[in-house]
């Protein structure tokens, strides 16, 4: 029996070596892996005793600060904005760690970054002086409640920037919650309240803007017909597209038809001044795959917008080989239905891209970085993100976008005595509801504000499109910013 | 004379060992209460003194019942024992006072054992008063009223105020019978085969013990729905199988039995496939299913190689921490050297136990010692491995170091019965060595 239970012990040391280097995976090697975990909060659990910053809007309201408390945690954060700016600031919880603002600059909050490690400063360490930083953001508190005003409780999303530099001006997601309930010290009631909130159904955890992805529907013809521009496929006064109340797909008996059963055609920009479907299908079916899901590629869609806040989705649109077999499909991508979804922000860089002269910035909400004694120690520098499309093709399209506005299906964006340039959509969602979308930029001449504007399930019907519901939210917020100096 | 020299210089190395097992014991409370987040009251101290005492009483009850015993056995669950207290009071203070009657309980039935049990081989007489006991206390769970349902476990019973989980108990007395029924029908078992294919295939007459095995074993996993032990019954049946009677088979014929079980298990049960997809990938249910095994993984990476020091820490952040996560928590704040210090403690407890089924002279002990080690070294390895994910999670104990009295008991018990055959054994040479002395005097 000996030989035996010598084997016995062998097999037990083995299955012990198991053990000891599953333990070294977990404890040395996988370590920092499992410790940067997105899910792991420790890092949230250490910091949460520490002094940390505030953060405060471009017009200087305070939306995120700690407060000094007797318990055990020292100190509570306190958001006293509460719902106003729950998506940009997220939350810092004990249970359930950072998102937001308070994510993103988690180190610059608690002072690791700013203060590198010297000999002059070595004596503010031992002094234990406040390493901690205030964070400012780009977006300010009077811009934000004219876009909350504005959605009201419908359920969608507002994005506001700047297209010279990226800055996010406003950010507006319905519905919201209170991030002050998740920070509390009560893990009971942060436990019962992150249940209530992620049982809700219409999600208010949820920053639609650039997190959740849509149909465009029409607005992003915008795409369609700049990528048309720039590769030569169309141009401003040819093709003329034929007058139709439908056109026939290949590879299919289901024709595609018009918003409304409308019949239209033309040149390109009378097409997208009314948001013509026959035409600009059968411009998706002449641009063909290749080139169309480039074009798209070319604006940031396959890409998540480098934008500094956390887990952003990338909008998608498929590669060509998708559409080999599927000319229906190509067909209906070309206007924003199908296969193509898109996030309120990435609508709002196609817009802001057009406006730059092609050029798409990276968006940011940082605006500086404050230290203890209120010295600016970073400033965001504004960088660009993608070329969308030269030029000179922005022009051109920048052109047919003001007659969107003008004289077509976005008139109710019109601002006296400003010129606007921008483009309506209503996609389909296939449940008898409509994704109504505005995307927009003014003054057309020389942009200083980009909006998009995304009404989620609107009930169907000619009363309820982008041109009719989201057109006048942007107009109001644009205004807004001009009337800023 | 040379057998009174042997006795003192064992229990001498025995006393040693286990002082050194109270200094780091009581070092690592100090520790725990220490600190700036000291998450210990003050008041738990006397609680640590009955610990050591206990230690010590065993020690004593040791050098008088079973003096030639090995010495290493006591110190290594000892030191298990304290280090578990530890973290259990540090984890949960109000386990605290329970733990240490528990430990009280537990060294009493180690002291029980050694009085009652006088010689190993007189256990091989009630072998079948055995087998009742084992299986009575395996089904007792299933009784209507006395059984509770834990967790989606129906593996406790309950006796007045008390809940007990008598598989903890039966796996030791099975195991007992085990050892008996095998050396007896061992012959048979391992002779009544042919060779077939360059392997030894019982005939199916001779089956009939496996498949009890293993129909019990199916019991427990789908009646009381308890994997882990189930798990443990049926490797350990199947290893004393194996080490008797040398026959391949018996191991493939067990894996696959087993594993048809589990594919069955895997079917029929819900919780199990749920385990099993946890297990693979925990991530998309981390909120969920996944919490507990993902909060485990942090808190190991937490401790890294040296630990974040006892209280430092945050394991209160894993659900059920101080049962069935405990290894977890020693990970995160004892870093990898206490990680490792573990397993080569449970790794010293199974190669004494082995060898002290090596040294012994009757078929019944050697296969009872080995049961016993096996049973150690498998539950271990069991939960080591479901806590670190290298295996799904099942919930059984950590022998010595969890929180629980049916296991701590059970556990010295065991203990007890591997330090009885090890005197035996001594003993036995011991006196032979007189002996033969006196007769080379004689001759001389």
């Amino acid at each position: 029996m000996n030989r035996q239970i010598r084997v016995f012990g062998i097999v037990m040391i083995v299955l012990f070596s198991a053990l000891f280097v599953q333990l070294n995976y977990l404890q040395v090697f996988g370590a920092e892996k499992l410790n940067n975990h997105p899910v792991n909060s420790r890092a949230v659990v250490r910091d949460f005793s520490r002094p940390r910053g505030a953060v405060q809007t471009s017009d200087g309201v305070l939306i995120a600060e700690s407060v000094d408390t007797d318990n055990a945690f020292k100190r509570l954060r306190r958001y006293p904005e509460a719902e106003l700016f729950a998506h940009l600031t997220g939350f810092f919880s004990f249970t359930y760690g950072a998102d937001g603002v308070e994510r993103t600059y988690n180190d610059a909050l608690t002072g690791r970054e700013s203060q590198e490690l010297s000999i002059d400063r070595l004596g503010e360490l031992l002094l234990e002086k406040d390493q901690t930083a205030d964070v400012t953001l780009t977006v300010s508190k009077a811009l934000q409640e004219i876009a909350t005003r504005e959605l009201g409780d419908r359920k969608g999303a507002v994005v506001a920037l700047d297209p010279r530099n990226g800055a996010i001006l406003a950010m507006v997601d319905y519905p919201t919650y209170d991030p002050n309930i998740l920070a509390g010290h009560d893990q009971e009631k942060v436990r019962e309240a992150w249940g209530a909130l992620n049982d809700d159904p219409d999600r208010p955890l949820l920053p639609r803007s650039y997190r959740e992805r849509y149909f465009p529907g029409s607005s992003f013809k915008v795409v369609t017909a700049a990528t048309a521009l720039d590769t030569g496929t169309a141009s401003v006064t040819a093709p003329v597209y034929p007058n139709l109340t439908q056109l026939p797909l290949p590879q299919s008996t289901e024709p595609l038809r018009n918003f409304g059963g409308g019949s239209c055609g033309g040149p390109l920009p009378e097409a997208l001044r009314v948001s013509c479907n026959t035409s600009f299908a059968q411009l998706g079916l002449d641009l063909g795959a290749e080139k169309l899901s480039a074009g798209a590629s070319a604006f940031g869609f396959n890409k998540v917008p480098p934008i500094d806040l956390p887990f952003g989705v990338a909008s998608v649109f498929p590669d060509a080989s998708a559409f080999r077999n599927d000319k229906p499909a190509l067909a209906k991508s070309a206007i924003g239905q199908q296969d193509v979804a898109a996030t309120p922000l990435q609508m709002a860089l196609v817009a802001a891209g057009i406006a730059n002269g092609g050029v798409v910035m990276t968006p940011h909400v940082m605006g500086e970085v404050r230290n203890a004694q209120a010295e600016v120690i970073g400033k965001y520098q504004p960088k660009p993100w993608v070329q969308a499309v030269p030029a000179d093709v922005a022009r051109a399209t920048k052109d047919m976008m003001v007659g969107v506005v003008a004289a077509g299906s976005g008139t109710r964006a019109q601002i006296p005595g400003v010129q606007v340039a921008g483009k309506t959509g209503t996609a389909q969602t296939g449940n008898d509801t409509s994704h109504t979308w505005f995307v927009a930029f003014a003054p057309a001449d020389a942009p200083r504000v980009a909006v998009a504007v995304m009404l989620e399930n609107q009930p169907s019907g000619n009363e309820f499109t982008g041109g009719a519901l989201a057109a006048p939210i942007a107009k109001t917020v644009m205004e807004a910013v001009l009337a800023t100096p | 004379m040379s057998a009174r020299r042997l006795t003192s210089g064992r229990r001498n190395t025995e006393l040693g060992l286990l002082l050194l097992a109270g200094v780091l014991t009581g070092g690592a409370y100090v520790l725990a209460s220490l600190g700036r987040s000291a998450s210990l009251p003050a008041n738990l101290m006397p609680l640590l003194l009955v610990i050591l005492g206990l230690l010590a009483a065993a020690h004593v009850a040791a050098r008088r019942l079973a003096p030639e015993a090995d010495p290493l056995l006591l110190p290594l669950a000892g030191l298990l024992n304290g280090v578990g207290y530890v973290f259990v009071a540090r984890l949960q203070p109000d386990l605290a006072g329970p733990q240490s009657l528990w430990t009280a309980m537990g060294v009493g039935a180690f002291v029980g054992t050694l009085v009652f049990v006088r010689r190993s081989r007189d256990l091989e007489r009630y072998r079948y008063t055995f087998a009742l006991v084992g299986l009575g206390l395996l089904l007792m769970p299933l009784l209507p009223v006395l059984g509770q349902e834990i967790n989606g476990s129906r593996l406790w019973v309950r006796l007045g105020v008390v809940n007990f989980q008598p598989g903890e108990l039966a796996k030791i007395v099975l195991c007992v019978f085990f050892a008996s029924y095998i050396v007896e029908k061992q012959p048979l078992l391992s002779a009544g085969t042919r060779r077939i294919a360059g392997m030894w295939v019982p005939e199916v007459k001779y089956l009939g013990p496996i498949m009890l095995a293993w129909v019990f074993s199916l019991v427990i996993m789908f009646w009381e729905r308890d994997l882990g032990s189930s798990l443990l019954f049926f490797a350990l049946f199947i290893t004393m199988l194996w080490v008797a009677t040398d026959r391949t088979v018996y191991l493939i014929l067990g894996g696959a039995m087993f594993t048809a079980g589990s594919l069955l298990a895997f079917r029929v049960f819900d919780h199990v496939q749920t385990r099993v997809d946890t297990w693979l990938n925990p991530w998309p249910v981390a909120d969920s299913g996944g919490y507990q095994i993902i909060q485990a993984a942090f808190a190991f990476a937490a401790g890294g190689f040296a630990g974040t020091n006892l209280s430092q820490g945050s394991p209160q952040r894993i659900p059920a921490v101080a049962t069935d996560f405990t290894f977890a928590a020693i990970g995160e704040e004892l870093g990898l050297l206490g990680t490792a210090a573990v397993l080569v403690a449970f790794l010293l407890l199974v190669g004494s136990g082995l060898r002290i089924a090596m040294r012994a002279d009757s078929a019944f002990e050697k296969l009872l010692a080995t049961g016993l080690t096996a049973i150690l070294g498998i539950q271990s390895f069991i939960i080591l491995g479901g806590v670190t994910r290298l295996i799904p999670l099942t919930g059984i104990t950590l022998p010595f170091v969890s929180y629980g009295g049916s296991s701590l008991i059970s556990n010295y018990i065991l203990l007890a019965l591997l330090l009885r055959i090890s005197h035996d054994q001594s003993a036995r040479a011991a006196a032979e060595a007189v002996a033969q002395d006196q007769t080379r005097m004689a001759a001389a």
